[in-house]
């Protein structure tokens, strides 16, 4: 079986603080990378409900989370499962890890 | 999609109605504890919260939702027909009494006076095995009987219920409805008061319905209760609410949020008899989760207010789960009922049935807007829709809005839909059998919504069918 897994370099590790998390597109798809206490996590960029766009929605370092910005659900960076309605379906998740500096990330 | 022309009240227009509307007298406010000026901003909601005396965390999500409503457009969908609400000519918290009462005597003259006429201490004594009565934005009146708080079962206003339960509250709370589903459940997210908490316990049966009844009374009041209703494993709840409120020329607002999650084996009936006056908004989002082999019920009556805007949702997230929304409306003049329901199947072997009356006349409007939604991997599932809509003159209008939206090959999914007038046939032989033409009509109209009736305890059946009469007065000639 081919793997089609592909490395992509996101950032410097400095410059995604504790707290913050940033929107990136690759070859048309986009992901939201977030830092939350050092625990760095990627997932899709759309929300499972209405696909609308989902990571500039307000993220809860503490909580882990990520809130749709257009209905409100939660999801759970960890897992990408919803905890909230109207979203029912998890959304992807990526790894990601920091290497050499440079926070890098796994995609399919 | 093309949004068709609304009716809308005219003032005028609410005069021949206050004839036929019993519920539109209104009581002195003289002795209120408090009224809070019109208007929504951050103080009218922290002022909320401190009259409450709440927890932090409660305080943060009525501001992070009050956010929500500011940064929120209202829907698209609803074609400009909530436009006219003034949010800002509104009171958004009214304190009637300072007290709750655990009996009716402890209740102010004036508002047990109100409730008497409404006949809710005489159906408690006789049917019911808990009533909530909420007037204007708080409970004033709340019971349960004896033996069912001693197994466990919590009936209570939510405000009491956030105080005395704040652990299983703050579990659920919003899990159902976040406070950024909608622009309406943003404002109640901000504003709630009142309603009800209900927790039943694994295994027990509340074989007597929970009744709740709200109240508006002031002049462009706004009642944002709140419920919760969780049913534990295997349980039973029938929980049923009823609304009026005084006619005025001016408009309230009725916005209210309720939650219901029945866990794995249980069965939650809802059932509502919306009887708003003819000036009330009515805007209101209900959503209940459906666990393995649980069944959730709502059913859904609507005959007052000038707008209503309502459509019971059930998610129906575990194998087996059931889900039934039985939905009337009642449309008469200056009156648009937009109502519905959705069923979204989540998992396998999951059924559903949707299945919406609607009456209009005298220029009345009702509509039926559903969603029926099967996701990847409910294979096995079923769902019927039925949509019937019956038109008692020329000037009257029906619509329908079904969304069906099928992610799965191996389920069976059916849409029938209606629209029909009174033949002329049906009417002379009822008439050849002696009734008048008005009682001939009135006997089709019951049986058009008997689906509806029969599912109610028979004392509401009976109330259900003298309100439909009281709307048909007049219709003929």
């Amino acid at each position: 079986m081919t793997d089609t897994r592909t490395t992509i370099d996101i950032c410097g590790a400095a410059e995604l603080e504790p707290g913050d998390s940033r929107i990136v597109e690759i070859d048309g798809r986009k992901f939201g990378v977030f830092n939350a206490g050092g625990e760095l996590y990627a997932i899709e960029d759309r929300c499972s409900h209405d696909d609308g766009p989902l990571a500039e929605g307000p993220f809860d370092p503490e909580a882990r989370t990520v809130e749709c910005p257009r209905h409100g659900s939660l999801f759970d960076l960890r897992s990408g499962r919803p905890r909230t309605l109207p979203a029912y379906l998890p959304v992807e998740t990526f790894p990601v890890r920091v290497e050499d500096g440079t926070i890098k990330m796994e995609v399919r | 999609m093309a949004t068709p022309e609304i009716a809308v009240a005219k003032p005028d227009d609410l005069t021949g109605i206050k004839d036929s509307y019993e519920y539109g007298f209104h009581d002195s406010e003289k002795d209120y504890a408090f009224k809070a000026k019109k208007g929504l901003n951050r103080e009218v909601v922290e002022e909320i919260s401190d009259f409450k005396n709440e927890p932090a965390w409660m305080r943060a999500f009525r501001l992070k939702a009050l956010e929500h409503f500011e940064a929120r457009p209202m829907p698209e969908w609803a074609g400009g027909h909530m436009d006219s609400i003034d949010f800002q000519n509104i009171h958004y918290f009214v304190r009637a009494s300072e007290k709750q009462g655990r009996t009716w005597d402890e209740v102010p003259d004036d508002i047990k006076n109100t409730f008497d006429k409404l006949g809710i201490p005489e159906a408690e004594r006789k049917y019911l095995a808990g009533v909530g009565a909420q007037y204007e934005s708080e409970v004033v009146y709340h019971q349960i009987r004896e033996d069912l708080e001693k197994q466990g079962v919590i009936f209570m206003d939510m405000d009491s219920g956030l105080r005395e339960h704040e652990d299983l509250v703050r579990e659920h709370w919003a899990t159902v409805i976040p406070p950024n589903d909608n622009k309406l459940a943003a404002l109640n997210s901000a504003v709630w008061s009142g309603g009800s908490f209900v927790y039943v316990p694994p295994g027990v049966h509340v074989e007597m319905p929970l009744q709740a009844y709200f109240r508006i009374n002031t002049e462009n009041m706004g009642q944002f209760e709140r419920t919760l209703i969780i049913a534990d494993e295997g349980s039973f709840v029938h929980y049923i609410e009823g609304c009026t409120a005084p006619t005025y020329t001016t408009d309230s607002l009725h916005s209210a949020v309720v939650e219901i999650i029945a866990k794995p084996g249980s069965r939650v009936r809802y059932t509502t008899i919306q009887n708003w006056s003819h000036n009330v908004y009515n805007l209101v989002t209900k959503r209940a989760i459906a666990h393995e082999r649980a069944t959730m019920e709502w059913i859904d009556g609507n005959l007052g207010s000038k707008l209503t805007m309502k459509y019971p949702s059930i998610y129906l997230m575990g194998e087996h789960a059931h889900g039934e929304i039985l939905s009337i409306a009642f449309a008469g003049r200056g009156q648009h009922q937009d109502a519905g329901g959705k069923a979204v199947h989540i998992a396998p072997n999951t059924t559903s049935t949707i299945t919406s009356k609607s009456i209009s006349k005298d220029g009345g409007r009702a509509s039926y807007r559903g969603l029926l939604e099967v996701a990847p991997g409910a294979t096995g599932s079923k769902s019927k829709v039925v949509c019937d809509a019956l038109l008692l003159d020329e000037e009257s209008r029906s619509d329908t809005y079904p969304t069906i939206r099928i992610g799965e090959d191996d389920v069976d999914v059916g849409h029938e839909a209606t629209v029909s007038k009174i033949g002329e046939e049906q009417l002379f032989y009822l008439q050849s059998r002696g009734l008048s033409e008005e009682e001939a009509s009135g006997m089709i109209v019951g049986g058009f919504i008997e689906p509806f009736t029969r599912e109610l305890p028979m004392e509401y059946a009976v109330e259900m069918n003298r309100l439909i009469e009281l709307q048909m007065e007049g219709s003929i000639g």
